[in-house]
């Protein structure tokens, strides 16, 4: 592999982190709400919400981006490649949240709500002060497991054209004929990506470990 | 919507099906072999990378985190390939499950793995004690317990791979999504060709989450005894 | 004339880092003879149990069981830890029967398996045994529906089950209501009065004075005080033993 064939490669590294991490914001932003609106004691939000969960987590990846970019794209309003893989990694993400988020919940003892109660906590004081901290602990390191989860996933932009790293990877493959050795850099290179993560999600554990402890 | 479904027809959507449920049976058949494949070899890694033996412990650590850490596709995409640039030249349905079971074996050795760390301690000090070998122990003891805590995750996983044969598209093996999008392309019914993909995909994997959870609960249950 | 001893301990020692448990320990059980050691807890008792069939490896000193010597501190070759598990029966605190299989099954394996007896024989003795503490008709029950106390009556006879010459009891009646384990004492009971070896790790002083025939005190990784069983539970002699038994009558 000569320079040029590896500076082209890397160059798809940026485009990859951005998919992922814009994905990922959106995805945790979006994901609280809607983890809200699972718990919610209104029957119909409820179940329109599980429905929507369920739904989008039943559909594979490749075939959401495929909706957006060539379903929507062709009839009605016409997004970039990268722009619906944004869309489309940030929908899946946002369920994924929905449901990480709703685990950390899960986790809280029944108690802090009886806590809570029996100090005449209002609801607001209750989610601020109470629960999304103690949630928080829990869902973080999931979290941080999902959004590797979603860089190995992000890979599927290439097959609407994103020029992240596996496009960039099989396009020097193809050109050059060595797709073993361009490949094996590829995937090594995720791998490497994913490292960093597991790193701050150890970090991040131990902070919150530290400020929320038992 | 209606511009989304373009005039598409009934008839139209009849006249795809055929090909679809095609596509559906190469998914299927896809999924089922890397799960014959990929679980006993996630089997073997799980007992690879807990054995004395260095070599193989450190040969396992690295297939499972290889196979956990790149993607799946390009996974697919090496074996599909790359490998033909080595000078073995392989079809796409054996490319694909060939990467896809070696994906699901990394990853379910991690889920076994866990399954058999789960058995309480006392039951390997229990065939100690009774002077078992420890491949008894292990046949007898420790892997009927230890599967049994898998399973769910198991089955969860098997969803995961059903889903991630849609990667097969890649290499052009004529699954689900590449009949979608040939069909899409062709007549510019992109919408709603991939639409009727995703009711398959729908139609399969809702049904086997509520076998999952019911699964969930059931080896919850058998804890609890 | 004195007939040697079937469990012979010399001067174990164990550690975990820096932390001694045992302490240049000795011990000797004749055969037929019932031995209970009793101490407080974190006295290193359970762990020297745990070092006669090697579930814990002695840093130094020698275990021999039966005539087999096994040299601590060195790698024991497989044959060796067979041999010496071969003669000891073990019977844990937490019972640890195999939830997976039926009581029958939990009884009949371990034979199948280790004396390579037939399905039928081991069947045929397990029941044997399983009516002999009483269970006969649990037979066919999985052991999550047994009660603590029956649980452990299965593990006993899981354990005779392989013709052991020493029987070791690690806190069997610990974990269990105290009428459960007046149901496991019995059964013990009944077991010495058969002649059986055994070397009980305990903290009924009842069991440890009227059943047994030697009693042990450990405190500190040490054996501090060692006799006859009633003179040792009647009237210890060092400071640390007074001060332990006085501890366990006030209760």
């Amino acid at each position: 592999m000569t320079i040029d064939t590896a500076l082209y490669i890397l160059a798809g590294l940026p485009i990859t982190i951005a998919v992922t991490g814009l994905a990922l914001i959106f995805g945790a932003i979006i994901g609280f709400p809607l983890m809200l609106a699972a718990q919610s004691t209104f029957a119909p939000l409820r179940l329109l919400t599980v429905g929507i969960i369920s739904l989008v987590r039943s559909v594979p990846p490749i075939l959401w981006l495929f909706l957006i970019f060539f379903g929507l794209g062709s009839g009605l309003i016409t997004l970039s490649a990268f722009s619906a893989a944004v869309v489309a990694f940030g929908l899946i993400a946002a369920v994924n949240m929905a449901e990480i988020y709703r685990g950390g919940m899960v986790a809280i003892h029944h108690g802090q709500y009886e806590a809570a109660t029996a100090l005449n906590f209002s609801k607001y004081r209750l989610y601020c002060d109470i629960l999304i901290p103690q949630m928080m602990r829990v869902s973080i390191p999931s979290a941080a497991t999902y959004a590797i989860g979603l860089l190995k996933d992000s890979a599927v932009a290439s097959t609407i054209g994103v020029a992240e790293l596996a496009f960039r990877g099989n396009q020097v493959s193809l050109q050059t004929y060595r797709g073993l050795e361009v490949y094996a850099v590829v995937g090594l290179l995720y791998i490497l990506l994913s490292l960093p993560i597991a790193a701050l999600s150890r970090e991040a554990e131990h902070h919150l470990r530290a400020k929320v402890s038992r | 919507m209606d511009a989304l479904l373009m005039g598409v027809t009934w008839e139209d959507i009849r006249s795809w099906l055929p090909s679809f449920w095609s596509g559906f049976l190469v998914s299927v058949r896809i999924t089922l072999v890397s799960l014959a494949i990929g679980i006993p070899m996630g089997f073997l890694f799980a007992l690879g990378v807990q054995v004395k033996n260095r070599g193989v412990r450190y040969l396992c650590l690295l297939l499972v985190e290889v196979g956990r850490g790149a993607p799946a596709l390009v996974l697919l995409q090496f074996v599909y390939f790359g490998l033909p640039s080595a000078g073995l030249s392989i079809g796409a349905f054996v490319a694909a499950c060939t990467a896809i079971s070696f994906n699901t074996g990394a990853y379910t050795s991690e889920i076994i793995r866990s399954g058999l760390a789960a058995v309480p301690a006392g039951q390997n000090e229990a065939v100690m004690a009774l002077g078992m070998t420890r491949w008894d122990g292990l046949r007898f003891v420790i892997i009927p317990q230890g599967v049994r805590v898998a399973i769910p995750a198991l089955l969860g996983f098997a969803i995961l791979v059903f889903q991630g044969t849609s990667l097969c598209f890649a290499i052009a093996v004529p699954e689900l999504i590449s009949r979608a999008y040939d069909i899409g392309s062709m007549q510019f019914f992109y919408f709603p060709a991939l639409g009727v993909a995703g009711i398959f995909y729908v139609a399969i994997c809702i049904p086997a989450s509520f076998i999952v959870s019911w699964a969930e609960r059931r080896a919850g249950a058998y804890s609890q005894r | 004339m004195k007939a040697s001893p079937v469990v012979k301990l010399q001067g174990i020692c164990k550690s975990y880092g820096s932390h001694a448990v045992l302490k240049n320990v000795d011990l000797e059980v004749q055969a037929g003879e019932v031995l209970a050691i009793i101490g407080p807890s974190g006295s290193g008792k359970s762990t020297l149990l745990r070092c006669i069939n090697y579930l814990e490896r002695p840093d130094s000193g020698v275990v021999a069981v039966n005539g087999l010597a096994v040299q601590g501190g060195t790698e024991p070759k497989r044959n060796e830890l067979f041999l010496l598990r071969r003669s000891l029966g073990m019977v844990f605190q937490s019972f640890n029967l195999f939830p997976h299989m039926s009581v029958l099954q939990n009884v009949s394996l371990p034979q199948q398996r280790v004396l390579r007896r037939s399905r039928a024989e081991a069947d045929k003795v397990s029941m044997q045994l399983l009516d002999r503490v009483g269970l006969a008709d649990k037979a066919q029950q999985y052991p999550g529906r047994c009660s603590g106390g029956q649980q452990q009556r299965i593990a006993i006879a899981r354990a005779l089950a392989l013709d052991p010459k020493v029987m070791l009891f690690d806190e069997p009646t610990s974990a269990l209501d105290p009428e459960l384990g007046l149901e496991v004492l019995a059964v013990m009971r009944q077991l010495a009065e058969s002649g059986m070896t055994m070397i009980v790790v305990t903290h009924e002083m009842g069991f440890a004075e009227n059943v047994s025939d030697h009693a042990m005190i450990m405190a500190d990784g040490r054996v501090i005080e060692y006799g006859a069983s009633r003179d040792v539970i009647r009237s210890p002699k060092s400071e640390r033993a007074i001060r332990f038994l006085r501890a366990v009558n006030e209760r």
